[in-house]
């Protein structure tokens, strides 16, 4: 472990650590462009150059070709420094555009920030001689270059050589002239090309699902987890508090990667960039719908939730638990999960739960990130036990053939839409032969027009949560914003409900339920919501994998 | 040619069909690779050492000390011949090539033997086309002749040779950028460090670059011994260079001259002196990258590496541009830095940015616009490019610049508007 100084500091630095990542141990930070902890290293735009002295020699060395090596002294702020970071910004700037009143990036481009840190130099261009580029080059279904404010820094060419092992963006020409292009014949159209956009230290990439919808000093910055699929990449959710008139009122404006060396690092895939949509889209559920005799008139969720107590009182009565299934979700946090088992399972005994269902839709999978498993939370539910259960409980499979039959008298259905998996036949059957349906949804669907009651859902955006990838690794979600309507958390229902049918529990918050699954279940004995931090906890009995370069099998060198 | 010429590289220039193989052979070619196959590798980069050859490209770093840059266990190896020949001003190679393609490839498989290199490549710049020609042929005959191949004269030590054409870059004739190129890919010169392609070069194995002119001096020094070769020149400048003489001279040309020669006796006895009975105003020593001298500079200077660097320029590629009286300094600017900005790479800012800036700045004084404030500015402009990029092009065009402002600034302030 080098020891070294960076401005008069002494720090113990990791072995093979560049200068650049040493400084941010001390939260100093070397400006730089081209540089990325993700990509190679390539030293082209000249911006982290340090003082260094070492052996007794002094040199100006680059930040991110220079690895910490025992009694190196680094200066960042001396004025040769200044002046050679004012140079680079200065060469930079001669030909840029300077469109920021109409730029995306304006408040987050490192050209700015660097011009207010380090440039404050006036112009010495003549703007008759400023250089024009291409504009608005649709390089891709999802992004838009315009090459004109271009740095040539090549981190968009790195990302998709070497992390998605993809040949599309290039830079042609030599000198002056180069400019950023797509690679002839191809398109920008990758899994993960969202991440040109996050990547891109000015705003030459952007985002067509987010270009000029919003400034992004309006935006607030929630942590979270994509719920996207069963790997849970870290994001944050760049949202605003009021709903616009405009498209149809989405608050989340946009979601990127948030680094979690174990899951995700800095990347995550389109599919889930693009997921929040569902999150404001029209058809999210706003209020309680029953669609017996009330619907017209409206219905509370209490009145719901007590119809519903009453009618599984009563038949737990008649005919004893087994003939109520219940058929909960892998898209379901662990709280939700737990409360669901908890009232079922452990309360009403009721044998025949399951998250599984044949036939639920995958979707692609790769070895960079994306999992086929679209459910982010089948470990967790499969570790907390909503699962068949006492050697007569049925799966999910088993509860729908039963339920044509007429097995049971109450089915009670989180999220799945049965719709999707059943021929109009059998639907008949279940629906016939079903004596109540209650149904829990965030969007309305073909189910829930079928279903006798239905409760609307908060989705991830709007409530603190925690899911458990398929690694293993426990990672909670926070709340951004409040539940569209009446749209409630999944375990408030249970609760309520379970308060209904004599099984008195007391959280008032996730926090609470997630403290009492650490007392209660075996693979998350002992964890704590505070204990997982923002980068997640492994279950008690899941290994912590080892550690992965989240790339493609067959990355290209390079450049 | 004058009798004071040290004959040592060019002997064969003159003589027709030289590049044939068996006019070559007459003349001794391919005997010194005999013998230096029948000593030990270690030997002959000792015997270069010793001979005190400098590269001849540009640099004049000892092409002996670069051979022994190879580390001990990494195979395999290759050589590389930079014959990528584009420094304005520099024309000695394409002789070499054209003239006595046999010489050269003696020298590089000299080369390959002395580091154990088992395939040489030699890059030549797209626009020779001819010399392109010569040397295909010369590599096809020394390769019938069983110079080059599979268990050359029964060593047990095989080598083949590749002729590979650039498209025109001169950022390929630095030697990362030509390696790159050499791979397929964009010239783009490698970050440093590494610093030596001796230890990570072509496809990450170690590699030797030389100039032409650099290997086709080693038969030579095996055939003189190193003692006579480093006596020709001066201290630690063994030999002669092939100068090459442009500009305003009446008698322009390459001339094979011992190192240490006087730039008075190359412009005056060898090139005949300045055209037209003009004065000599300045000369550019080494290649356009180096920085200028004045008249008075160049006074008793000797042409070796450590003179010229001692009066401030360098003997590069040994290319002595004569300028005379006709000729304004800012024009000379305006065709420096265009050359310079068309061909940096683009891949660092300072050099692809600035190089483009100065152009433009340079270009105002010729257009009547140019201020006091644009002379401070191009100084200011060179100074952050200089020793501040990937690859010595930043100083190819930074020193040059900084030598005209700080030497003829009057010229641009009598063009100030
Ligand atoms: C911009 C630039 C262009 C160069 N062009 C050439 C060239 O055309 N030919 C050459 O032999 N060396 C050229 N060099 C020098 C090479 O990088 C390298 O030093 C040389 O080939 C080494 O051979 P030597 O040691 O025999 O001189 C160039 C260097 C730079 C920085
Ligand atoms: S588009 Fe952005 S990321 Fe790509 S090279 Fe240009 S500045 Fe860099
Ligand atoms: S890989 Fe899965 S978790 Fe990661 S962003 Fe894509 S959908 Fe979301
Ligand atoms: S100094 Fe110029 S030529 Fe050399 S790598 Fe940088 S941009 Fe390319």
């Amino acid at each position: 472990m080098p020891r070294i100084q960076i401005d008069g500091k002494p720090v113990e630095v990791p072995d093979g650590l560049n200068l650049i990542e040493a400084a941010r141990l001390l939260n100093i930070e070397i400006p730089h462009y081209c540089y990325h902890s993700g990509l190679s290293v390539v030293g082209s735009c000249r911006m982290c150059q340090i003082e260094l002295e070492f052996n007794g020699r002094k040199s100006i060395a680059l930040g991110c070709n220079t690895l910490a090596a025992d009694g190196m002294q680094i200066t960042t702020t001396s004025d040769e420094i200044r002046s050679i970071r004012r140079a680079v910004l200065e060469f930079y700037l001669q030909h840029h555009p300077l469109d920021c009143p109409i730029c995306d990036d304006a408040g987050e481009c490192d050209l700015q920030n660097y011009y207010m840190e380090h440039g404050l130099h006036d112009s010495r261009v003549d703007l008759a001689e400023k250089k024009h580029k291409h504009k608005v080059i649709d390089v891709g279904p999802t992004v838009v270059l315009d090459s004109e404010r271009c740095i040539l820094c090549t981190r968009c060419v790195r990302f998709c050589r070497e992390i998605v092992g993809k040949d599309q963006l290039g830079v042609y020409g030599h000198g002056s002239d180069a400019e950023l292009m797509n690679v002839p014949g191809t398109k920008l159209d990758n899994d993960y090309a969202g991440n040109v956009v996050d990547l891109c230290p000015v705003g030459a990439l952007t985002d067509k699902d987010f270009r000029f919808k919003r400034r992004v000093w309006y935006l607030k910055r929630t942590p979270s987890v994509c719920t996207g699929c069963s790997r849970g990449c870290n994001i944050s959710i760049d949202w605003e508090t009021s709903r616009s008139y405009k498209d149809s009122g989405r608050r989340i404006q946009r979601l990127k990667p948030r680094y979690n060396k174990m899951v995700n690092e800095w990347w995550i895939c389109d599919r889930g960039r693009y997921s929040y949509h569902a999150v404001d889209a029209p058809n999210r559920l706003l209020m309680p719908i029953s669609n017996a005799e009330e619907r017209e008139h409206g219905v509370s969720i209490n009145a719901i939730l007590a119809r519903a107590a009453a009618k599984i009182e009563a038949i737990i009565d008649q005919n004893g638990s087994a003939s109520i299934a219940v058929l909960g979700s892998a898209h379901s946090s662990n709280e939700d999960l737990f409360m669901l088992k908890r009232l079922f399972a452990d309360h009403l005994k009721v044998q025949n739960i399951d998250v599984n269902l044949p036939g639920e839709a995958n979707g692609s999978e790769d070895q960079i990130l994306m999992k086929a498993d679209l459910a982010p939370n089948r470990r967790g539910a499969q570790a907390i036990g909503a699962v068949p259960w006492g050697g007569e409980g049925q799966n999910g499979e088993a509860i729908l053939e039963g339920a044509r039959e007429g097995e049971f008298e109450i089915l009670i259905i989180v999220d799945h839409d049965l719709t999707q998996y059943l021929g109009e036949k059998a639907l008949h059957k279940l629906r016939k032969h079903t004596g109540y349906i209650l149904y829990l949804s965030s969007h309305s669907n073909g189910m829930s027009e079928i279903a006798d009651d239905v409760l609307p859902l908060a989705m991830w955006a709007e409530r603190a949560a925690t899911y458990t990838n398929f690694q293993g690794r426990i990672q909670r979600t926070s709340q951004a914003f409040d539940p569209l309507g009446l749209a409630t958390p999944e375990w408030k229902y249970w609760y309520e409900l379970a308060a209904m049918l004599g099984c008195k529990c007391d959280y008032e918050t996730p926090q609470e339920v997630f403290n009492a699954i650490g007392e209660h279940t075996e693979s998350f004995k002992g964890l704590r919501w505070d204990d997982l931090g923002d980068q997640g906890l492994m279950l008690t009995d899941a290994p912590e994998p080892a550690y992965r370069k989240i790339q493609c099998p067959n990355p290209l060198p390079a450049y | 040619m004058s009798t004071k010429q040290a004959l040592l590289l060019s002997r064969n220039f003159a003589k027709t069909k030289q590049a044939k193989i068996d006019v070559a052979m007459k003349h001794g070619a391919y005997s010194m690779l005999k013998k230096a196959m029948s000593m030990k590798p270690d030997e002959v980069t000792a015997i270069v050492k010793e001979s005190g050859l400098r590269g001849h490209g540009g640099a004049g770093f000892s092409a002996g000390t670069k051979w022994g840059f190879i580390p001990k266990d990494k195979f395999p190896r290759y050589v590389c011949v930079n014959a990528d020949e584009s420094e304005p001003g520099t024309c000695k190679d394409r002789l070499i090539l054209e003239r006595d393609p046999h010489l050269l490839l003696e020298g590089a498989l000299i080369c390959a033997w002395a580091v154990r290199a088992e395939r040489i490549y030699i890059y030549i710049r797209g626009e020779y086309f001819y010399p392109a020609k010569v040397m295909q042929q010369a590599v096809d005959d020394a390769m019938k002749a069983g110079f080059i191949g599979e268990n050359i004269k029964n060593s047990g030590w095989s080598c083949s040779v590749h002729l590979h054409t650039g498209a025109g870059a001169y950022i390929c004739g630095e030697e990362t950028g030509l390696i790159e190129s050499m791979e397929g890919k964009k010239g783009f010169p490698r970050l440093k460090p590494p610093f030596f392609p001796a230890a990570v070069g072509l496809w990450g194995q170690p590699t030797i670059v030389n100039n032409v002119e650099t290997l086709a001096f080693v038969p030579r020094i095996l055939e003189i011994g190193p003692d006579k070769f480093a006596a020709l020149g001066t201290p630690r400048n063994g030999g002669t260079a092939l100068y090459s003489l442009s500009g305003h001279v009446k008698k322009p040309g390459v001339y094979e001259l011992p190192m240490g020669t006087k730039m008075k006796e190359l412009i005056y006895e060898y090139g005949g002196g300045i055209r037209n009975g003009n004065k000599l105003k300045a000369v550019i020593p080494g290649g356009s990258s180096s920085h200028i001298l004045t008249a008075e500079e160049c006074e008793d200077l000797p042409l070796d590496f450590e003179s010229v660097a001692a009066r401030g320029s360098m003997l590069g590629s040994a290319a002595v541009i004569v300028i005379d009286d006709t000729v304004s300094i800012p024009q000379l600017m305006i065709w420096l830095t265009r050359f310079y900005a068309h061909e940096s790479c683009g891949q660092c800012t300072p050099c692809r940015e600035g190089t483009d800036w100065l152009v433009r700045l340079a270009h105002r004084f010729a257009d009547g616009w140019g201020t006091r404030k644009d002379i401070d500015d191009m100084f200011e402009l060179a100074d952050s490019i200089d020793g501040k990029t990937i690859c010595a092009l930043g100083q190819a065009v930074a020193w040059p610049t900084k030598s005209y402002l700080q030497k003829y600034r009057h010229e641009f302030e009598a063009l100030v508007k």
